[in-house]
């Protein structure tokens, strides 16, 4: 069946598939011939990978209980970076033909060194980032980054690196930005379709060729207009956190009946605000510029604070009637900025909740107890 | 265990190494509060922050880390992190940190006070955590940042890119800092920096270097208090001069066979990670009571910057122990622990430093078999107390000393 002729639930239960078995969609994409490169989070420079004719394809660990990476990493580093490595030992990835991962907190940096010892097969790729990478000596070094990318996936996979290719695959995600914002915007009117759901439509992106995704996200754009919104009336919150795609959860907000009308999160909206800039300056820096006008987020420098007035801003835009801050355990990055927020929603009279989360999370009653209050809260 | 022969310590001479750099530890508290009461504007300043932009400049600065080290081990780490947990900051958050956003707030800390910053001075080659703390500082106390990002090399040597990356951003943090504080940079004052930076760090590598000698003509502990000043002033005439004077001193203790280390030397470790301040006594006397002597540490060489420019001096602050990869972090341990001769590994698995603890398990399994000694690990942390546990720390020195004494 093609694309378009799929109705509004074939669509989401196509998301909801690739979302929850990324191992076929690694498997699909090998059996065509493709090569594939795990990207770990985040601002992964999806587009050079892409422009090489290869699939890059999302690495932010799995619900999993740890035990190989136990022997790599003490227990107090984000359980992210742990699943991931924990994966890797034990094959999950087998097939991919490198890891590009770059360095923008301590825990990515770890990652990386763990990663040489504990997966010798796939090949770590670094992408070093500045974070002082507005002005043009850091717009340099991002190019610098993205050059030893590139230099470093062709000795991986013998594929070449063109950079007159890039702009294409530039288009390609400017193309899925463009279709995420718009997703994310027209759910906020559509209360029937659960958060559940909505993580399918994010977490799916992760696992496609952005230009397949495009295409379903676009057509489901169109089978809601067609559907028109419920009446359903629902309590409309703001999400923020790294990552907000751990099934109970999700169930807990649905079954409270609260809605995610916006979100500040990394595996998320985060990564589809900026878009690259057209311009007639060489395609590598042009996709430096958008690393370098890329802002809001935790793990990027940011004196002023931008982020926690964005989420306030962004919190009223959607109409949301309070934020939910899913905290990763052991994310410092996210945990410097939560008193900044809570003080922010609390100035706006925003209520705001904490809910700690991580990959080896199996209770969520303490969550359901938060939620609850929260919706009291807000009711 | 072996017994712990107590002596009648001589008071402390003046004119000693340890009285000297005690003094100029503590200075750098009491210049800057005077500085500020003068009128002068003061910065907070990250403790591998290129020391030798503010000392040219002649700008009066302290060090947030030292402070919160000085805080925890004078017994106040709980109760400054207690402050920040308050307002929201989780207690993984790094105990540094924690106590000094909360001394930022309460602006008092009788276990040592300093003065309130009118700016800050970050770099985040020891770790991107600190982005985070001083990002928060300016939020709150509403002053400059001046930031210098020198990011974590995956590869052994440093690149032509990130030499040039970070060449632009000290001349943008000197520029920055001229028009803030309307002080100017001088080549001829940056020469002289330079020149005692480098004398004050070849006699501090001279003195750790001493642990080669057996027994050691010191005990480990002592750099770690030492190094304050390799920190805070090492670009000070008196701070080389003082640094030349505890060479001097390591030397004689060898040729007269005593060191600082007052009882049988049976074993010889080298320690990895911060010291876990609040615990200090605990730590040391757990080896020291066994005759285990920590005769180094990677601190030995962290902060002893030997350049012959200022692109040398960029490329030494490149090269600090948590902006460098597995690889080359490794081979300058195996060769402190080889110059040295030690007989094992202590690590202190610091649950306040994710990147210098997160790569630990891998690094110093290669250590241990590299120069065939055994490893053992504890839980702690540089400045929250409730981090550690005294038996676990017991139990792994005394399986190490085990291991080492059957290894005899």
């Amino acid at each position: 069946m093609s694309v378009q002729e799929m109705n509004l639930q074939e669509l989401l239960d196509c998301f909801h598939e690739v979302a929850h078995d990324p191992g076929k969609q690694m498997k699909k994409y090998l059996d065509e011939g493709k090569k594939v490169v795990l990207v770990a989070p985040v601002y992964t420079p999806e587009e050079v990978i892409h422009s090489m004719g290869m699939v890059p394809m999302g690495a932010w660990g799995g619900d999993i209980q740890l035990n190989e990476a136990k022997k790599y990493f003490p227990a107090f580093i984000c359980s992210i970076m742990q699943s991931i490595v924990e994966l890797g030992t034990k094959g999950v990835y087998d097939g991919a033909s490198a890891i590009v991962i770059p360095s923008l907190c301590d825990s990515l940096k770890v990652l990386g060194q763990n990663w040489k010892y504990a997966v010798k097969d796939i090949p770590f790729i670094p992408m070093t980032y500045p974070q002082n990478r507005k002005p043009a000596f850091g717009r340099t070094f991002t190019k610098a980054g993205y050059e030893r990318v590139a230099a470093d996936l062709e000795k991986a996979t013998g594929i070449k690196f063109e950079e007159d290719k890039l702009p294409a695959s530039i288009d390609v995600y400017n193309a899925h930005n463009a279709a995420m914002r718009a997703v994310s915007e027209k759910l906020a009117s559509h209360p029937e379709i659960t958060n559940q759901q909505r993580s399918d439509i994010f977490k799916s992106a992760t696992f496609m060729l952005k230009e397949e995704h495009t295409e379903l996200v676009n057509a489901l754009l169109a089978a809601l207009d067609k559907a028109g919104a419920s009446a359903k009336k629902t309590i409309r919150i703001m999400t923020s956190g790294i990552l907000a795609d751990a099934p109970d959860l999700l169930t807990i907000l649905d079954e409270n009946n609260m809605q995610i009308v916006a979100d500040d999160v990394a595996a998320e909206s985060r990564q589809y605000r900026t878009d690259t800039p057209d311009g007639d300056k060489a395609p590598l820096e042009r996709l430096a510029d958008k690393f370098a006008e890329t802002d809001n987020c935790s793990v990027l420098y940011d004196v002023e604070k931008k982020r926690v007035d964005k989420i306030v801003e962004d919190a009223k835009k959607a109409d949301a009637k309070g934020v939910l801050v899913l905290l990763t355990k052991f994310c410092d990055p996210e945990e410097f900025d939560y008193p900044l927020i809570k003080r922010a929603c609390s100035a706006a009279d925003l209520p705001c909740v904490l809910i700690e989360i991580d990959r080896q999370m199996v209770n969520y009653e303490q969550a359901r107890t938060a939620i609850e209050t929260f919706k009291d809260l807000l009711a | 265990m072996a017994e712990e022969v107590k002596k009648q310590r001589p008071p402390l001479d003046p004119n000693s190494a340890k009285a000297r750099l005690g003094k100029i530890a503590a200075e750098a508290y009491s210049s800057a509060q005077e500085a500020k009461a003068r009128g002068e504007m003061v910065g907070w300043c990250s403790s591998n922050f290129p020391v030798e932009i503010p000392e040219t400049l002649g700008l009066a600065v302290v060090y947030p880390e030292n402070q919160a080290a000085g805080i925890a081990a004078r017994g106040a780490g709980e109760r400054m992190c207690e402050i920040s947990e308050a307002d929201g900051y989780s207690n993984d958050i790094c105990a540094y940190a924690r106590i000094s956003l909360a001394y930022a707030k309460v602006k008092s800390a009788p276990e040592q006070d300093m003065p309130q910053p009118d700016f800050l001075l970050c770099c985040n080659n020891i770790c991107n955590c600190m982005i985070k703390w001083y990002e928060n500082l300016s939020k709150d106390l509403n002053i400059p940042m001046i930031m210098i990002d020198i990011p974590f090399n995956p590869d052994y040597e440093v690149s032509d890119a990130e030499l040039a990356y970070v060449r632009d951003q000290f001349w943008a943090a000197i520029h920055q800092l001229e028009e803030l504080t309307g002080k100017k940079w001088s080549e001829e004052k940056y020469k002289e920096v330079m020149e005692i930076s480098g004398r004050t760090s070849r006699a501090w590598l001279a003195a750790t270097a001493c642990a080669r000698y057996e027994p050691s003509p010191f005990n480990g502990f002592d750099l770690l208090n030492h190094m304050a000043v390799m920190v805070t002033a090492r670009g000070k005439l008196e701070a080389a001069e003082a640094m030349e004077k505890l060479l001097s001193e390591y030397e004689e203790n060898h040729e007269k066979g005593v060191s600082t280390f007052r009882t049988e030397e049976k074993y010889r470790i080298m320690f990895e990670g911060i010291a876990c301040w609040p615990w200090l006594r605990v730590t040391s006397t757990g080896l020291k009571s066994r005759g285990i002597n920590m005769v180094t540490t990677i601190y030995a060489d962290a902060f002893g910057f030997i350049y012959e420019d200022f692109d040398d001096m960029c490329r030494a602050y490149c090269k600090v122990p948590n902006a460098i990869n597995l690889e080359y972090a490794r081979d300058k341990r195996v060769k402190l622990a080889k110059d040295n001769k030690v007989e094992g590994l202590l690590v202190h698995t610091n649950r306040s430093c994710k990147l210098w603890s997160g790569f630990m398990y891998e690094m110093s399994r290669q250590i241990g078999e590299e120069c065939n000694i055994p490893v053992a690990s504890f839980d702690g942390d540089q400045a929250d107390p409730r981090n550690f546990s005294e038996a676990q720390y017991d139990t792994r020195v005394q399986g190490l000393m085990e291991i080492m004494e059957a290894r005899k």
